[in-house]
C-alpha cells in the first residue's frame, strides 16, 4: 500500500539519483517493488540514513571506501576531503592512539590528562578501510565504539548521538586476518561493490576528477580547523553543522541536490522506526528466524554443538547452521526493511521488503555446515559465496514459508489468543515454528 | 507476561481453495446424496424387514431406490465408494444386508459405464441381492463374498463372485452369466429361466432350474 511521496522521500531519491549517476556507476543488480536497484549503493545509502553499519567487501578498485565515502559525503554534509582525513586504515601496526585518541601531550607534561579525539571518533561518519587487515587484538578496541558510539580514552568518554559506519575488506590474502565473530555480529549489512562490467568501467575511465563534486578546499579548511581545535568535543557539533550547512549550500548551487541537516535526519529515523510491519512480514521473520536459532534437540543453535544425524528438521536451515541467530539480527533486518519500506513508500513493511533484505543481513553472520558450503559453493552465481549462501537459504525459507503461510498465520493468532487467555490448543505443523510457539506457550517440557 | 503473538490476535484464518478441495468437495456431497437416499429407501421399506418373503416387496423396494437415486448424479467411483461407506459404517441401517444390496444394485444398473468393481471384503455382513435386474452390457466384479440372492432376476450381462455367494444365487436368472470362483448355497439357480451360472468351488445344492444352465467346474449340472 504506497502512501504519498514526501519532500523526504524526494531528496534522498536524488541522492541515489545523483550518485548512481555522476559518482558511483555500476549495474541495477537489485529489484524490489518493481524498481531496480544497485544493491551497494542501496543499502550504503540506508546505513548512512539510518545510522547502520555496513560490511563493504570486494576486490581492490572496484569501490568499496569511496561509494562509502560518496553516500556519506551527501548524507551529512561532509566535503569528501574530510572524510579522507578521518578514516582509519586497516594495518597491523594500528594503534588506539591513532584510531580513538591520543593525550594532550602538552598538557600531559604539565601533569594534566586531556584527550585529544581522532577525527574518526569525533565526525558520524566512520569509515575504516581493509579493517580485516586489523589483528584480532586490535579489531576488539573497536568493538563497543562500533557497537555504541561510546568511545572512551584515559579515562574520558565520548558519546555520539548519530553515526554510521562502513568498514571495508578485501577478500582473504596472505595480509588479512580473521574478523571475529562478535565484531561481525555488530554489522548491519554485509555488500560486495561488484565491478561494473567491461562497458561501463570503459566509461568510468573517461570521468576524471569526479570527486570534485563533493569537495570544496574553504569548507574543508573550516572542517579541520573544528576538529583539530583541543578543545572538549562538546560545542563542536555545532560548529560542524553550521560547516556542514554551508557545504549543502554550495552542493545546491553546483548540482542543485538538497541534502538533509541533522534535525530532519532525526525526524526521518523517527518516521522509519515508526512503521509498522504488516502481519505476513511479520510471521515471514519469525519464520526465518527460527530457522536460524532453533534446535529440536538442544534447545538452540550453539556454534560448539552440532545437530545429531537423523533429526526430523534435517529438511530445515537450522540442520546446516552451525552458530545461533543473534538479537541483533532482527534488529538489523527491522531497521533495513523499514527503511527500504520508507525509501518505497510503503505504509507499511511488507513480506518483500523482509525478503529482500534478509541475505544481506544474514550473509556475513551465520556460519554454515562445511557439507552445506560444499554443496553450493560450485554453483553458477552472481554474488560471492556468504551473499550467494544467504540468497539461497532465504529463497528456501520463502519457499517453505508460501507453502506454511497460512497455517503459520493460523499457529500465531492461534498462540495470541491463548495468551490473551482463551482455552485453545496450540495448532500442529511441521516447521519448527510451531515447536517454538508451543515452547512460548510453555508446552514443552523435557523434565 | 509478553504476548509476542498480539499483532497476530486479529488475524483470521482464510480458507485458501485449491482444485482437489473443490473435487474432494463435490465427491462428499454426492456421497451424502447416495447415503440419505439410502436412508429414505431403509424409511420407507423399515415397516416390512421381512420383505423378502413377499413377492411384491422386492420391486416395490427396488423402484424407491431407483426413485431415491433419480436425482443423483454418481459415476462408477461413487458407486465404490458407497461400498467404502458400508464397510466403515456403524450404524444399523447401513449393515442391512438386503436393503443395501438392492440399493447397490440400483445404483449398479443406473450408472454409467459398463464395469463396476464393488469391494465387499471388509464388510461385517454379507450383501443380499448383488446384481439384482443387473442389464444388458454391464459387468459386475465383487470383491469378496455375497449374501443371498446373488443375481436374481438378471436380464444380462456378467457378474464375477471372487469368493463365495449364499443360496438362492441366480434366483429368477432371465438373461447373463454369473460366475462364482468359490462355493455356492442352497437352491442355486432356483427358478431360472435363461442364462448361466458358474461355479467353481462347491454347490450346496441345486434349486428347480427352468431354464439355462448351471456348470459346476467345467461339468454342466443343470439345465438344457
Amino acid at each position: 500500500m504506497p502512501t504519498t511521496e514526501t519532500g523526504h522521500h524526494r531528496t534522498v531519491r536524488a541522492l541515489y539519483d545523483f550518485i548512481s549517476e555522476h559518482l558511483y556507476l555500476n549495474r541495477p543488480d537489485l529489484e524490489v517493488g518493481g524498481e531496480k536497484f544497485n544493491s551497494t549503493l542501496l543499502w550504503s545509502l540506508l546505513t548512512a540514513l539510518l545510522g547502520g553499519k555496513a560490511l563493504v567487501t570486494g576486490e581492490p578498485g572496484l569501490g568499496k571506501t569511496t561509494s562509502a565515502e560518496y553516500v556519506c559525503a551527501l548524507l551529512y554534509r561532509i566535503p569528501l576531503g574530510v572524510l579522507w582525513g578521518s578514516e582509519v586504515a586497516g594495518h597491523p601496526e594500528q594503534t588506539e592512539e591513532k584510531m580513538v585518541g591520543r593525550p594532550d601531550l602538552g598538557k600531559l607534561n604539565r601533569g594534566e590528562e586531556q584527550v585529544v579525539w581522532s577525527n574518526f571518533v569525533q565526525l558520524p561518519v566512520k569509515i575504516i578501510d581493509e579493517i580485516n587487515r586489523l589483528p584480532e587484538t586490535k579489531q576488539s578496541l573497536i568493538l563497543d565504539g562500533v557497537d555504541r558510539g561510546n568511545w572512551e580514552y584515559l579515562n574520558q568518554i565520548l558519546l555520539q548521538d548519530e553515526y554510521c559506519l562502513f568498514a571495508t575488506a578485501n577478500y582473504q590474502d596472505q595480509g588479512t586476518q580473521t574478523l571475529i565473530p562478535p565484531l561481525l555480529d555488530r554489522f548491519d549489512v554485509m555488500l560486495e561493490s561488484k565491478h561494473p562490467g567491461a562497458n561501463l568501467s570503459f566509461f568510468i575511465s573517461q570521468q576524471e576528477k569526479k570527486d570534485n563534486l563533493l569537495r570544496d578546499p574553504e569548507c574543508e579548511r573550516g572542517f579541520y580547523a573544528v576538529l583539530l581545535d583541543k578543545a572538549t568535543p562538546q560545542g563542536k557539533g555545532v560548529k560542524l553543522e553550521e560547516i556542514g550547512g554551508r557545504f549543502a549550500g554550495l552542493l545546491h548551487e553546483r548540482h542543485t541536490l538538497t541534502t538533509l541537516e541533522k534535525e530532519e535526519r532525526r525526524t526521518l529515523r523517527a518516521a522509519i522506526a515508526g512503521l509498522e510491519f504488516s502481519a505476513e512480514a511479520s510471521a515471514f521473520m519469525r519464520t526465518a528466524l527460527t530457522e536460524l536459532s532453533f534446535c529440536c534437540t538442544y534447545g538452540q543453535k550453539r556454534s560448539n554443538e552440532e545437530c545429531p544425524e537423523g533429526c526430523h528438521y534435517s529438511g530445515y536451515l537450522c540442520y546446516q547452521v552451525r552458530n545461533c541467530a543473534s538479537n541483533r539480527l532482527p534488529i538489523s533486518l527491522r531497521r533495513y526493511a523499514q527503511a527500504l519500506a520508507w525509501l518505497l513508500s510503503s505504509s507499511q513493511v511488507e513480506v518483500e521488503h523482509v525478503r529482500c533484505v534478509l541475505p544481506f543481513v544474514i550473509a556475513h553472520r551465520v556460519q554454515w555446515r562445511d557439507a552445506y558450503v560444499s554443496a553450493r559453493e560450485r554453483e553458477a552465481r552472481r554474488d560471492p559465496l556468504p551473499l550467494h549462501l544467504a540468497k539461497q537459504a532465504v529463497a528456501e525459507i520463502w519457499h517453505r514459508f508460501a507453502e506454511q503461510r497460512e497455517q503459520i498465520m493460523s499457529a500465531l493468532a492461534q498462540a495470541a489468543r491463548i495468551l490473551a487467555g482463551e482455552d485453545l490448543r496450540p495448532l500442529e505443523g511441521d516447521h519448527p515454528l510451531f515447536v517454538e510457539i508451543k515452547r512460548d506457550l510453555g508446552g514443552e517440557q523435557l523434565w | 507476561m509478553v504476548n509476542p503473538f498480539r499483532e497476530f490476535h486479529t488475524h483470521q484464518r482464510q480458507g485458501r481453495e485449491i482444485p482437489l478441495d473443490r473435487i474432494l468437495a463435490t465427491k462428499d456431497l454426492i456421497l451424502e446424496r447416495l447415503v440419505a437416499g439410502y436412508h429414505t429407501l431403509i424409511e420407507e421399506e423399515v415397516h416390512n424387514l421381512v420383505w423378502l418373503v413377499n413377492h411384491g416387496a422386492l420391486p416395490r423396494a427396488y423402484a424407491a431406490a431407483e426413485k431415491a437415486l433419480a436425482e443423483v448424479n454418481f459415476t462408477v467411483e461413487d458407486v465404490e465408494d458407497f461400498c467404502f461407506t458400508l464397510e466403515k459404517a456403524d450404524s444399523f441401517a447401513l449393515a442391512l444386508a438386503g436393503p443395501s444390496g438392492l440399493y447397490l444394485s440400483a445404483m449398479c444398473n443406473r450408472v454409467e459405464g459398463t464395469e463396476v468393481l464393488l469391494r465387499l471384503k471388509g464388510l461385517k455382513s454379507r450383501v443380499h441381492l448383488v446384481g439384482y435386474r443387473l442389464p444388458e452390457g454391464k459387468r459386475l466384479i465383487v470383491e469378496g463374498s455375497c449374501g443371498d440372492f446373488t443375481g436374481a432376476a438378471m436380464e444380462g450381462g456378467e457378474i464375477l463372485v471372487q469368493g463365495n455367494t449364499g443360496n438362492w444365487t441366480g434366483v429368477g436368472l432371465r438373461r447373463g452369466k454369473i460366475i462364482v470362483e468359490g462355493n455356492t448355497g442352497e437352491q442355486t439357480g432356483e427358478w431360472m429361466e435363461g442364462g448361466e451360472v458358474h461355479v467353481k468351488g462347491r454347490i450346496g445344492n441345486l434349486g428347480q432350474v427352468r431354464g439355462g444352465k448351471v456348470y459346476l467346474g467345467d461339468r454342466q449340472v443343470a439345465g438344457r
